[in-house]
């Protein structure tokens, strides 16, 4: 069976650098970050890290939903909200704008040919708040929707319901790697004629308790200075800072690109993924995962490495994980005499974990529709082993033809995904 | 000094259970009346205010407007069918209303509180000891068919509460009924015979499912039959769109004749009214074995308990 081509052809972000694809873009061209202080963080002595990139204009720290604070624009009904984690409302926001963005009516959504895929690690802030509460009042004084917004599973069940979807559905949890595992997963439904038309929508919170753990792991930066926090590629980098928001994608087969007459963002040629097997926590020293994953995405969709002219790296700003993502670039690339364009635009958004690949899927494709190719910030002193590559560290005005995407996961789950301008 | 130290500590902790913190926490997007009738309840027990509480509870969770219809619609308001609300803000109201009331309730219980009036009075119940009402049991349009002689496309009832004296039912006119397009031409008119029919199923869902205490033996769902109506006044015409609510309460029941008394209200307005509907009904002895001399104390006999 022939496969069919996949389009991107609605975007919609809510993140640190911008709750719009405007802004976002604007953004990107400045590299103008998205980080700040987080109050609770000063207030305890424990918490040693400073900096999170937080969607601005959203307050959703409160366990009681009914406390949020968010734009009047999207004025979400109480039955609706009820069942939200805090990232479960900057995702809704994110998918109204990408139905409005890709010109979708109220039948384009709900139809069986229409799907949604979600990443998501659920909210831990909500869980432990259940979870204490459970056990100070009993569990039949506890909100009967505890569950539904606190699982991981909570964006699907959340977005299934509220925008009445009828197609394929399922929650992805491959922490940093999950949305990338969403996009490939879609991109299949459509390639293979199962859907017309599938939204991708992955996101994130940011609290203490989504933030915190990481600095037990030695995952984050505790730098104060959000030019010396989020650094990928720099000599001094030491660690990532954590991002939340929420990133909706919409991908459609050619004949409703057709049919409904839309001008896409770019092509989602397709993807490949890969395992370390090698460390719960670290990636491979060497890349070997990530090796394989851009290998089979070039294989299956037929690219050659060299027509690759943009990489937008998966580069979190920590020690080992650039280091190895540029073992495995190293590999694939520069050995055979390529050296397409690198940035890593978590310098300025931080690291969305499940959020992160359609965060920069997002970003690909509004470079690509909008002509700029987004530049790697913060790199004071280009740590040595990255000298052989083509880091860009502005924007360029100009598009790339063909670009890669790469995520990393825990456990070493690694997904590439390959995209081209229309 | 350490029950000081206690008290501070719980203060700057989680709320004292029953606090007047904690209430005030629990009704803090409820009208500033609900918390100062709550208030006042939990000062003087006067269980007058418990109706205040509980609309209170209820209006925080609707939207303007369907709040409006609440304050608007008295006892007869339904939570899910007119309030729009699912069973999730129902727990929602309800954990509130047992915060507040100092109550609880169980899920068996919760599930035949449909109404505003039917959750006042159990409230009130649980709060003084003695039943304002007797107890009822819900019963959906799938429980009813289930064990109706009668079905569809003759089966005028599709929602049921039953209790010791009676039952109250619904039915919505849905114009797909075949018989409304003869009846009459252009002008779709419930029939008033079929209006006296519905109740009578009413009555036949009253006597399977909560036979009267008259009757010793298990009464034979299947040999119910009507046989007679008295003064019967019909008030108002029903269409399409109208939901006829129903109501019959026993009179009096002697083997092997009950008598109910029946009426149907539409929107409040009286639509029909009977002062009696009379059903003959066998027993399962009667049925099974009439040739064997029933003394009427042999009713356990069978076991065919539970068959219905």
């Amino acid at each position: 069976m022939e496969r069919k081509r996949v389009f991107i052809t609605g975007v919609g972000v809510i993140s640190g650098i911008g709750n719009d694809v405007s802004s976002v873009s604007e953004s990107l061209r400045e590299l103008k970050h998205g980080f700040s202080a987080y109050p609770p963080f000063l207030d305890d002595p424990l918490a040693p890290v400073t900096l999170v990139s937080a969607p601005k204009d959203f307050q959703v720290d409160s366990e009681d939903f009914e406390d949020w604070i968010y734009p009047e624009k999207y004025r979400v009904r109480r039955e609706v909200l009820r069942g939200f984690a805090p990232h479960g409302l900057y995702v809704y926001c994110a998918m109204k704008q990408a139905i409005e963005d890709a010109g979708l009516e109220e039948g384009d959504v709900s139809n069986e040919e229409t799907g949604i895929y979600t990443a998501s690690s659920g909210s831990t802030r909500l869980l432990y708040h259940n979870m204490s509460r459970m056990r100070e009042v009993g569990p039949m004084r506890c909100s009967p929707t505890g569950i539904v917004s606190a699982i991981s599973g909570t964006l699907s069940f959340n977005l299934v319901a509220s925008f009445r979807i009828q197609g394929n559905s399922c929650g992805f949890s491959s922490a940093c790697a999950s949305s990338g595992h969403a996009l490939g997963f879609a991109y299949d439904d459509i390639a293979m004629g199962r859907q017309n038309r599938m939204f991708i929508a992955a996101g994130e919170d940011v609290n203490y308790e989504s933030v915190v753990p990481f600095t037990g792991m030695r995952a984050l930066s505790l730098e104060t200075d959000p030019i010396r926090a989020s650094c990928p590629f720099d000599a001094k980098r030491n660690g990532f800072v954590c991002a939340g928001g929420g990133a909706v994608l919409v991908l459609e087969s050619e004949e409703e690109v057709l049919r409904r007459g839309s001008t896409p963002y770019a092509e989602l040629l397709g993807w490949g993924q890969a395992s370390d097997g090698h460390n719960v926590a670290i990636s491979h020293p060497e890349g070997h995962g990530l090796i394989r994953a851009i290998d089979k995405a070039c294989k299956s969709t037929g690219i050659n490495a060299g027509e690759i002219d943009y990489i937008n790296a998966h580069a979190t700003s920590t020690l080992i994980g650039d280091a190895s993502e540029g073992k495995a670039l190293e590999g694939v690339f520069n050995s055979n005499g390529h050296r397409p364009k690198i940035s890593s635009t978590k310098a300025i958004t931080g690291h969305g974990l499940s959020l992160a690949s359609a965060l920069e899927a997002s970003i690909v494709s509004i470079a690509m529709k909008e002509g700029f190719t987004p530049g790697s910030a913060h790199i004071q002193n280009l740590d040595p082993q990255f000298e052989a590559f083509n880091i860009i560290r502005e924007t360029e005005s100009k598009p790339p033809q063909i670009a890669l995407s790469n995520s990393s996961g825990f456990g070493g789950a690694n997904v590439s995904l390959l995209f081209k301008k229309v | 000094m350490s029950d000081q130290t206690t008290t501070k500590r719980e203060v700057a902790g989680a709320p004292v259970p029953g606090s007047e913190e904690l209430l005030r926490d629990t009704l803090k997007r409820c009208s500033a009346e609900t918390l100062e009738a709550a208030l006042a309840y939990r000062k003087t027990g006067d269980v007058s205010l418990v109706s205040v509480v509980v609309l209170g509870i209820v209006a925080r969770f609707l939207d303007p407007d369907v709040a409006d219809k609440l304050r608007s619609g008295g006892d007869s308001i339904e939570f899910m069918t007119d309030l729009g609300m699912d069973s999730l803000t129902m727990i929602e109201a309800i954990m509130m209303v047992e915060e507040s009331l100092g109550v609880s309730i169980k899920n068996d219980e919760l599930l035949n509180l449909r109404s505003v009036g039917d959750l006042k009075s159990f409230i009130n119940e649980k709060l003084t000891g003695v039943a304002s009402e007797e107890p009822k049991t819900f019963y959906s349009v799938d429980q009813i068919a289930s064990i109706m002689p009668q079905q569809s496309p003759f089966l005028f009832l599709s929602q049921a509460t039953v209790s010791e004296h009676g039952a109250n039912g619904s039915y919505l006119i849905t114009g797909q009924e075949a018989f409304l397009e003869g009846h009459f031409k252009g002008n779709p008119v419930f029939p008033a015979s079929l209006m006296l029919e519905a109740l009578g199923q009413l009555a036949v869902f009253k006597l399977i499912k909560n036979p009267p205490k008259e009757v010793e033996s298990t009464i034979d769902s299947s040999e119910i039959y009507f046989t007679g109506v008295d003064s019967v006044r019909c008030h108002r015409i029903c269409k399409p769109g109208d939901t006829l609510e129903m109501k019959v309460q026993v009179k009096r029941v002697r083997d092997p004749l009950a008598i109910f008394s029946g009426q149907i209200t539409v929107n409040g307005e009286k639509a029909v009214v009977t002062e009696e509907i009379t059903l003959a009904f066998k027993t399962e002895d009667a049925s099974a074995s009439s040739e064997e001399s029933a003394n009427g104390l042999n009713g356990g006999t069978h076991s065919s308990n539970g068959s219905h």
